[in-house]
């Protein structure tokens, strides 16, 4: 029975008991085995106070007064070095999410050609909108004109030496006015990702002040540059997401069908793998080969694009990766880029199961490699779905243990949809906020971390929020647990305090309101853009908070550096490599505040960082005189 | 009369958990004598000690050189015997009988593959504390923050001696009421 309860301290989600008491029987370890394994971890990496930067190291800071170390061999500080860790973490964030953005550009480039294999314009709204933006003449002009004018202009915005890049305009006049009164308003989305890796060489930025404002300009590039292209073109390729129902959790994968598991980030892939799905080719090959039927379901992000525009069931978060191998019932999982674990080669070997991967970019051990091409991406998305189904007679149905657990879900509230559910303009909710009985809007998102119970931090904090009338807004993986728990059905408006809850209940919302994968923080701040343009104020002046409480990637550092410095506070749940500098902590904590209008906080307790997000809020309402 | 020979002691205050220790400690005991002639010569890296994390602190443990070691008691071979100064392993003798790995109270030696006389056989590992180095043992002195020493039973006796007496004249004469009463 030990082991049993030890399994129930790992997550709150039901579906995972039974998938580690499998795990176990079947000696397959998974990330809490491995977490497990590495304990106790480096307290120099902990602290952020070791340097691989150059070949005289590697150095490490002692944090003892008496004993030690206080300078690397170059003469770098605990401070210096810090810095330069933490913004490195930013540049491989702001890459990721911005690499991305880039994607998504070819994939426009090559459809307003003519050569993609597949892919359409499906917003031509959206296009319009962003054409305007750029100044692009939409009269008289075809769409895929108009799209291969954007699709330049937007993948010029990475290459860019002298700026603006175009969406960071979409910030309020006085967010611009900051960025550019402290230098951190972003000319280029690469020059800035690049300028961090200059800076951080060894003998040049040794300011730990200076080399993190040079991180939040990068961070900007990402979040109003690289990632809101990755969420704007998504939404002219694929359509912008409208509210509706689906289900989550493991319990979706299917025992008499052909489950494809499609995880990882980048929508170019995953779309495809869903219409190859619904041709009638591969699924009259998926009744010949005795199944009924052919499901998708995906795992973090890439999952969250599909289910936002397609209604696509979610198996699960980024912890549960290895947990849909585990259910025996898995023919494929087709993975792109960022946030998959290396560790799902060698467990599909235990199983059936084909792990594909199919990013030029990103190549897997174990993995059967299918490379993607825009260009003839449904046929290569037909012949991975062909290899799924064919693996369908090798799966062992006497080794498919699928967990019950499934939760119902409304999805898709992207900006669009949130402004139409309100009547076209942000007004019904700006009064509700002024009225009180809405206090005030908190974005929360991020990751899984072993380090924390999984999902234990993302519910909890999202609770405690919408019990205190703070209505949610989400993303990527908080997102996925929130659905899993039920938090995103109208019906949630029960759990809700007394104003928030007759606000869903006359709109029809659930409380916490999904809004797309990690790049799609961008809707967030597009969101709060609109709301701070509507009333005349900066972001920073708004009764809005953010959390991210089971955060562990580059990306989420790069996030939670561009919220701040959009003005937004931000609680993280689990510590980032930052303590062994005392004026780093410092800055992010407090200083920040007199920059960019914002500052860190980290609390791993989610009812006590709810605690913090509610009393910034109701700061910021007596600020506002509402 | 038999000596008491000193043993290896950590401040978990001031362990940071960074395995150096562990690495120090295998790669003194190979051939090449450092870590990378050792993973150059494709030679097997085993340390003799081991970073544990007990809820949040974190701290290496090694052998206690105990006088009355179990280890040797349970030993059948006399592989593992008592010396002047510390309890040793002669790997030739050790027959991997992971006897002494099951009543080390400390969790201080295991049994692993390593190459004796040019054949390879699995044998007992403990901290043997260098004394074939004479730098001193080698996870004392990579220590990044110090946290491991190198102790003799009688100095720790006479330092803690001396501090306790210390505490106990200061505690007296902070409360110079209390005594006067007595």
């Amino acid at each position: 029975m030990a082991q049993t309860e030890d399994i129930r301290e790992k997550s709150i989600d039901p579906s995972v008991q039974p998938m580690l008491e499998r795990a176990k029987e079947l000696g397959v370890p998974t990330v809490w085995d491995r977490y497990q394994a590495m304990l106790p971890q480096c307290g120099f990496g902990e602290l952020g106070i070791c340097c691989r930067n150059c070949n005289m190291g590697p150095c490490r800071i002692s944090p003892f007064e008496d004993a030690g170390p206080k300078q690397g061999v170059c003469g770098a500080t605990a401070d210096i070095i810090v810095a330069r860790n933490l913004i490195r973490m930013i540049a491989g964030g702001a890459a990721a999410h911005s690499d991305h953005g880039r994607d998504l550009a070819h994939t426009l480039m090559l459809t307003a050609e003519g050569k993609g294999g597949g892919y359409e314009i499906k917003d031509t709204e959206k296009l319009n909108t962003l054409a305007a933006e750029y100044q692009i003449k939409t009269k008289g002009r075809s769409k895929e004109e108009v799209a291969l004018d954007l699709a330049r202009a937007v993948y010029a915005e990475f290459g860019k030496q002298e700026g603006p890049v175009q969406f960071t305009r979409r910030a309020p006049e006085k967010r611009v006015a900051v960025w550019q009164n402290f230098g951190i308003d972003p000319r280029g989305v690469d020059r800035e990702i690049v300028e961090i890796m200059h800076r951080t060489h060894i003998g040049v930025d040794n300011d730990p002040v200076h080399l993190i404002l040079q991180g939040l300009k990068a961070s900007i590039a990402d979040g109003w540059g690289g990632s809101t292209i990755a969420t704007e073109l998504s939404d002219v390729l694929f359509g912008t997401p409208q509210p509706q129902r689906s289900e989550v959790n493991l319990g979706v994968l299917q025992k008499a069908q052909v489950n494809i598991i499609i995880h990882g980030h980048e929508p170019t892939l995953s779309e495809m793998i869903v219409a190859a799905s619904k041709d009638p080719e591969m699924k009259s090959l998926a009744e010949k080969a005795g199944a009924d039927g052919i499901n998708v379901a995906g795992i973090c992000c890439t999952g969250n694009e599909v289910l936002m525009r397609h209604g696509i069931p979610l198996a699960g978060n980024f912890m549960q990766q290895e947990l849909a191998v585990i259910t025996g019932a898995v023919e494929a999982v087709i993975v792109d880029v960022q946030c998959i674990m290396p560790a799902l080669g060698a467990l599909s070997d235990c199983f059936h199961t084909k792990f594909i991967s199919t990013s030029p970019k990103a190549k897997f051990p174990g993995a059967t490699h299918i490379e993607f091409h825009e260009e003839k991406a449904y046929d290569i998305a037909k012949d991975i779905v062909r290899m799924a189904v064919e693996n369908y007679r090798f799966r062992r149905p006497n080794q498919v243990q699928i967990p019950d657990d499934k939760m119902e879900c409304m999805v898709g509230f992207s900006t669009e949809a949130i402004l139409k559910a309100l009547g076209g303009t942000p007004d019904p909710l700006l009064e509700a906020i002024k009225s009180g009985s809405v206090k005030g809007i908190a974005g929360v998102v991020g990751c899984n971390n072993p380090k924390i119970q999984h999902d234990f931090g993302h519910v909890h904090l999202v609770q405690e929020l919408i019990k205190n009338n703070v209505l949610v807004v989400t993303t990527g993986c908080n997102a996925i647990a929130c659905a899993k728990a039920g938090l995103m059905l109208p019906e949630a408006a029960d759990q809700a305090g007394e104003g928030l809850k007759e606000v869903c209940r006359s709109l029809g919302l659930p409380p916490v309101l999904h809004m797309g994968s990690c790049v799609d923080i961008s809707r967030i701040l597009t969101f709060c853009a609109a709301a701070a343009n509507a009333l005349g104020v900066d972001i920073s002046d708004l009764p809005i908070a953010g959390a991210a409480p089971e955060w562990m990637s580059e990306k989420a550092v790069s996030i939670g550096a561009y919220v701040v410095s959009s003005g937004i506070f931000t609680v993280l749940g689990t510590v980032p490599p930052v303590l062994g500098s005392p004026e780093v902590t410092e800055v992010l904590t407090k200083g920040a505040k007199d920059v960019v209008g914002a500052t860190f906080a980290v609390e791993p307790d989610p009812y006590k960082g709810a605690q913090l997000m509610i009393n910034h809020i109701d700061e910021k309402r007596a600020a506002l005189g509402i | 009369m038999k000596l008491e020979g000193p043993f290896i002691v950590v401040d978990p205050e001031r362990c940071m958990g960074c395995h150096t220790c562990e690495i120090a400690c295998a790669a003194a005991h190979t051939k090449a004598g450092n870590l990378m002639g050792a993973v150059l010569a494709h030679e097997l890296l085993h340390p003799r000690n081991r970073v544990v994390q007990v809820d949040e602190v974190k701290l290496s443990t090694q052998c206690r050189q105990c006088e009355d070691a179990p280890c040797v008691r349970v030993c059948p071979t006399g592989a593992t015997y008592q010396t002047e100064t510390y309890t040793a392993v002669d790997q030739q003798r050790c027959i991997g009988c992971r006897l002494c790995m099951m009543v080390c109270p400390f969790g201080a030696i295991h049994v692993a593959t390593t190459e004796v006389e040019g054949r390879s056989k699995r044998a007992a590992f403990k901290c043997d504390l260098c004394l074939d180095r004479k730098e001193g043992p080698a996870c004392v002195e990579a220590c990044p923050t110090q946290a491991l020493s190198l102790r003799y039973p009688k100095e720790v006796v006479a330092a803690s001696s001396a501090v306790s007496a210390r505490q106990y004249l200061e505690a007296l004469s902070s409360k110079d009421q209390l005594t006067r009463q007595r």
